[in-house]
C-alpha cells in the first residue's frame, strides 16, 4: 500500500494539474473575499455570522477544489487510458483506489487550508481597512482554519468515488460543480422545511464544519463526523465500481 | 478452478500476498493456458470457446480482423476485463494472483496510455513505484528503448514511435519473462519496426516468452515462429508458421483463407 501511495504521490506532483487548479482556486477566494468585504455594506458585515459567512468562501472553495482534486485523480486515469498500465503494475483495485483516496485527502487538506487561511487573511484586511470591527474571535478563526481543511479533505475523497463510480471526466466534474454550486444553494436556501433536511446534505456540512450559520447549520463536531461518512461511503462505492466492472 | 465468477475470483485477489508465492510456478507451467475462455458483452460474444496455450520461449502472433476478439482476449488474459466463462492463465494463475506481476509479465495494450502532461521519464517511475522496482530501472529501459534524451519532456511531445517505444519501456521495468503487446508496430517507420523486430528477436533468444498481435502479416512472419488465427472471436487456426507457411503458400495467403479475406 505504501508503494500505491508513493505512486499516487509522484503522479500528483508530475503534472500542473494540481498546481493550476490550485491557482484558481485561490484567485476565485481572493475575488470572492474581497467582491464581499469590500462590497456589502457595512450594515451587512457587521456581525460575527455575517462576517463569518464572507471568511467562510474559503472552506467552501477548498471544498470543491479538492473534490476536483480526487475526482480528476482516477478520471484522468480513464480519459488518457494510463489506468490500464496502473492496473497492470497493481492488479488489486482496491489497493489503487485506497491510495487515490489518502493522497486526494492530504493535498485536498492543503487545498483546504491554503484557501481557509487566504480567506480569513484577506476578509480580515478588507474589514480593517473599511474600519469596520472584527466581531469573530480566536475560536472561530481556529474553527475556520481547521474545518476548512477537514471539510476538504473529506470532499477529496468523495470527489475520488464519484470519479471512480462515473469514470467519464467531465460528467464527473459537472455534477461536482453543479451539486456544490446550485443544489446545495437550493437545499439550504429559503425554504425552511427543505433546509431540515437539507443541512445533512455534504455541502452544508462542510460549510457547518468551519462553524458557520449556527442557527441552520449542524455543530461543526457533528457535521465532520457526517461528512466522515460520506467520504467513506464515497471510497467504498468507488473502490466496488473499480473492482467489479471491466477495465476497457 | 473452473469458471470461477467475479467474487471467488476476488477474494483470492485480496488475501495476504506471501500464501500465493511458488517458487515453482514458473519452470512447469506454460506461460499463457487459455480454457475455453469465453467474453460476452450484452449481445455480442466478443470471444468464443477459446482454448490455446503457449510455451515459455516461443514468440507467437496473433493474427485476426479487427473486432474479431484479439484485444478482448489480451484484456482477459491481463485480468483488466472477467470471463464470462472459461478462463486465462499466466504461469498458471490469474493475472491478479501473481505475487509480483511486474517481473512476470510486461504488456502494451494501447500506444498511447500516457498522461500528456507528464513526462516518460515521471510516467516510469510512477509505474516503478508502485511496483517496488528500484528508480535505476527506469535510466536502464529509458536507455534500452532509445528515447532517453527525450525521457524529461512530456508525452505530448513525443511522436507514435516514441510512445510505442514509451509503452514498451513501461512494459519493461519489471524485467518480464512475458511480454504481452497488441499491435506493437502502429506508427512505427520502418527503423522503427525493425528496431521492434531486433528487439523481441533479443528478448526471445534470452529465454523470454511473446504474444504479440499484428495487423502486419509480412512482419509477423519475419519475427514470430508460430501464430494463433482468431476470427468472430473463435480460434480459427494455430500452429507452428513453417508448417501453416509450407509448400509455398505465404502467411498472407493463409490468413485470408482462414478469415475469409474480410481483413
Amino acid at each position: 500500500m505504501r508503494a500505491q501511495l508513493r505512486a499516487e504521490l509522484l503522479k500528483q506532483r508530475s503534472t500542473t494539474t494540481s498546481v493550476g487548479l490550485l491557482a484558481g482556486m485561490l484567485g476565485l477566494v481572493l475575488f470572492a473575499v474581497l467582491l464581499h468585504g469590500l462590497g456589502l455594506p457595512a450594515e451587512n458585515v457587521g456581525g460575527s455570522s455575517e462576517q463569518l459567512m464572507v471568511f467562510g468562501r474559503g472552506e467552501f472553495l477548498g471544498a470543491l477544489f479538492a473534490a476536483l482534486v480526487g475526482a480528476l485523480s482516477i478520471t484522468s486515469e480513464f480519459r488518457h487510458g494510463t489506468i490500464r498500465p496502473t492496473l497492470l503494475v497493481t492488479p488489486r483495485r482496491g489497493r489503487v483506489v485506497a491510495a487515490k483516496v489518502w493522497v486526494s485527502a492530504f493535498i485536498g487538506a492543503g487545498f483546504g487550508l491554503a484557501a481557509s487561511a487566504l480567506a480569513a487573511g484577506v476578509g480580515t484586511a478588507a474589514l480593517w481597512v473599511r474600519g469596520i470591527d472584527i466581531q469573530l474571535d480566536g475560536g472561530d478563526y481556529a474553527l475556520l482554519l481547521a474545518g476548512g481543511p477537514a471539510a476538504a479533505a473529506l470532499w477529496a475523497a468523495i470527489g475520488v468515488g464519484l470519479g471512480a463510480v462515473l469514470r467519464n471526466q467531465v460528467p464527473t466534474l459537472v455534477g461536482t460543480c453543479a451539486w456544490l454550486l446550485f443544489v446545495e444553494g437550493l437545499l439550504v436556501g429559503d425554504i425552511a422545511d427543505v433546509a431540515e433536511v437539507g443541512r445533512f446534505a455534504p455541502g452544508a456540512l462542510g460549510e457547518a464544519i468551519s462553524g458557520q450559520d449556527p442557527g441552520t447549520l449542524l455543530a461543526p463536531g457533528v457535521a465532520a463526523v457526517l461528512l466522515a461518512l460520506y467520504a467513506a461511503a464515497g471510497a467504498i462505492a468507488g473502490s466496488l465500481a473499480i473492482t467489479r466492472r471491466d477495465v476497457a | 478452478m473452473s469458471a470461477t465468477g467475479p467474487t471467488a475470483a476476488r477474494s483470492v485477489n485480496d488475501g495476504a500476498g506471501p500464501l500465493l508465492v511458488d517458487a515453482d510456478a514458473g519452470s512447469r507451467d506454460p506461460a499463457i493456458k487459455v480454457s475455453s475462455l469465453t467474453k460476452r458483452y450484452g449481445e455480442v460474444l466478443a470471444v468464443d470457446e477459446v482454448t490455446f496455450s503457449l510455451d515459455v520461449g516461443t514468440v507467437t502472433g496473433f493474427l485476426g480482423p479487427n473486432g474479431a476478439g484479439k484485444t478482448t482476449t489480451l484484456r482477459v488474459l491481463l485480468g483488466l476485463a472477467e470471463p464470462t466463462s472459461g478462463e486465462a492463465l499466466v504461469f498458471g494463475r490469474r493475472y491478479g494472483e501473481l505475487a509480483d506481476p511486474a517481473s512476470r509479465v510486461g504488456a502494451v495494450l494501447e500506444s498511447n496510455d500516457f498522461h500528456p502532461g507528464r513526462s516518460g521519464r515521471d510516467h516510469l517511475r510512477a509505474l516503478a513505484l508502485a511496483a517496488e522496482i528500484p528508480s535505476s530501472r527506469v535510466d536502464e529501459v529509458l536507455a534500452l528503448v532509445e528515447i532517453e534524451p527525450a525521457a524529461d519532456r512530456r508525452v505530448k511531445t513525443y511522436s507514435l514511435g516514441m510512445r510505442q517505444r514509451l509503452g514498451l519501456a513501461a512494459a519493461l521495468l519489471g524485467g518480464p519473462e512475458l511480454l504481452v503487446l497488441d499491435e506493437p508496430a502502429n506508427g512505427l517507420d520502418p527503423s522503427g519496426v525493425h528496431w521492434l523486430r531486433s528487439f523481441l528477436r533479443g528478448f526471445a533468444e534470452q529465454g523470454g516468452t511473446v504474444l504479440v498481435s499484428s495487423h502486419l502479416l509480412a512482419e509477423v512472419a519475419q519475427t514470430v515462429d508460430q501464430i494463433l488465427v482468431i476470427d468472430r472471436g473463435r480460434l480459427v487456426a494455430s500452429g507452428r508458421l513453417d508448417e501453416l507457411t509450407a509448400r509455398g503458400r505465404t502467411l498472407e495467403d493463409v490468413y485470408l483463407e482462414l478469415t475469409g479475406g474480410t481483413s
